[in-house]
């Protein structure tokens, strides 16, 4: 297939990739195997940066890309890392001539592998991580190969971006439901103890609360006990006086 | 296009001092899509939860209908997840919400419109628009309402996200109402009658349906001491 029809078919499969409850995993593998069959590149791997600020080893097209990223991690020097850390690309670096990674050249030599390239994975200030491009032949990656490469990376970011931003606004709204019932719960108990010992429900609530400090609980503990009726309102009267 | 509708509504919130207060949140809906009022309904597990705002009485009629009843516009738009349509509320083309729609006419909404609260996956509520005219949504308005929904959905989450754990964001409680009086006269009801607390809330409930009145108001009673349930 031609490469024009090859990359519109990719747009295509990462768009249907980016569902409700997508796998990240599964898109950056899918990113990373099809760079290798429309670029002309013998690999392709993906890191990204995790919550600590380190990088991980995400996606790789083959075992000897991800054992040469690893390395690459372990010793903290290579084209993947000088991208994530300029924010820049890192092109056409043949091995055979290049000097300025002392650990790192051997092992992709070992490796196969003649030439690497790395493209930045960034939206506005983001840097979320990098595409590594490996060659098994000296000499540059075509201007549209780099083109294409940058566009399915831009397009894997911003799919990244919007799944971290889904996961946060999860977190906040089980808070919100979460504070919801437990107010819901106090608003409760003070009903039960407004009613079982005459007080209004201003009242009924600095008892809750004075009981609550005096014992070291939780308010909302309290509440769920005088609800249950664990708690009598004689039990919560005594223990809200002075300090237990 | 959505662009343009979102720095519109944008602007439109910083003109009045930004998502600060959830009560700005439906005077800009109520602005920008035309609507004679408008409501933010959160829900969880199918329920309404509270109100976030509310812009006139009508609104917020309109809210505790739903949340009496459990059913109408906003209930419906956020269980299915879609914009759910009603312009001729007195007139329908298929009838629903029985139990909601008479007296939400009388109280003046001919038509009613509900557009799903959410961000991604996650469901937060409802936007709740209604109008004392009946007919459609034109193109620009359905479409403004979504961006509305989406700012609605994203302004919530924020002012949550900076409440210290466990709390409701004080600028939700202070511009909404969460009928706390409800959850109150439901502790009260389940020790006068030795019931649970749930029991108690469908007590309430099916009180309010029989005799014609909003689970609020009857909640208030029991919490004033004005009316004992049997």
């Amino acid at each position: 297939m031609a490469r024009e029809p090859m990359l519109v078919r990719t747009f295509v499969e990462l768009a249907d990739t980016l569902v409700d409850d997508f796998d990240v995993v599964e898109l950056l593998t899918l990113l990373v195997d099809r760079c290798v069959e429309i670029l002309d590149v013998s690999a392709a791997g993906l890191m990204l940066v995790a919550p600590g600020g380190d990088l991980r080893v995400v996606a790789s097209s083959s075992e000897a890309m991800r054992v040469v990223e690893l390395f690459e991690l372990q010793s903290q020097e290579g084209p993947c890392l000088d991208c994530y850390r300029s924010g820049e690309p890192v092109l056409n670096q043949d091995l055979g001539t290049v000097d300025r990674w002392s650990n790192f050249t051997p092992v992709a030599l070992e490796a196969g592998f003649r030439s690497v390239h790395a493209l930045p994975m960034r939206l506005r200030g983001a840097i979320i991580g990098a595409l590594n491009l490996f060659r098994t032949d000296e000499g540059p990656l075509d201007a549209n190969d780099v083109l294409a490469a940058q566009a399915l990376a831009d397009v894997a970011t911003i799919a990244i971006l919007q799944h971290r931003a889904a996961l946060e606004a999860q977190v906040v709204n089980e808070q919100l439901n979460h504070a919801l019932n437990s107010r819901v719960l106090i608003e409760q108990a003070k009903g039960v103890l407004a009613e079982r010992a005459g007080l209004d429900m201003e009242h009924a609530f600095a008892r809750l609360r004075s009981y609550a400090r005096n014992n070291n609980r939780q308010l909302v503990d309290v509440a769920q006990d005088v609800i249950d009726g664990t708690l009598s309102a004689e039990a919560i009267d005594s223990g809200s006086h002075g300090r237990a | 296009m959505a662009g343009n509708r979102l720095l519109r509504i944008l602007a439109e919130l910083t003109a009045r001092g930004g998502t600060g207060s959830s009560a700005r949140l439906c005077e800009v809906s109520v602005d920008v899509l035309a609507m004679t009022g408008a409501g933010i309904m959160l829900m969880s597990e199918d329920t309404p939860r509270g109100s976030v705002c509310s812009s006139n009485d009508v609104s917020a009629r309109i809210e505790e209908l739903q949340y009496t009843f459990g059913e109408g516009p906003c209930v419906d738009a956020y269980r299915q997840d879609r914009p759910v349509l009603e312009p001729d509320l007195a007139k329908p083309a298929t009838a629903r919400w029985p139990a909601f729609t008479p007296p939400a006419v009388a109280a003046g909404a001919e038509a009613v419109f509900g557009f799903p609260v959410r961000v991604g996956t996650i469901r937060l509520g409802a936007l709740n628009l209604y109008r004392d005219q009946p007919g459609v949504l034109s193109d620009d308005q359905h479409a403004d309402a979504l961006v509305m929904a989406d700012v609605a959905a994203r302004a919530v989450l924020a002012a949550q996200a900076k409440a210290p754990p466990d709390e409701l964001a004080a600028e939700l409680e202070t511009g909404g109402d969460f009928r706390f009086v409800v959850h109150q006269a439901s502790g009260m009801v389940a020790a006068q009658l030795g019931i649970g607390v749930g029991e108690a809330l469908v007590r309430l409930r099916a009180y309010a349906f029989a005799n014609d009145r909003m689970l609020s108001d009857v909640a208030e009673d029991v919490v004033a001491r004005r009316l004992r349930l049997e």
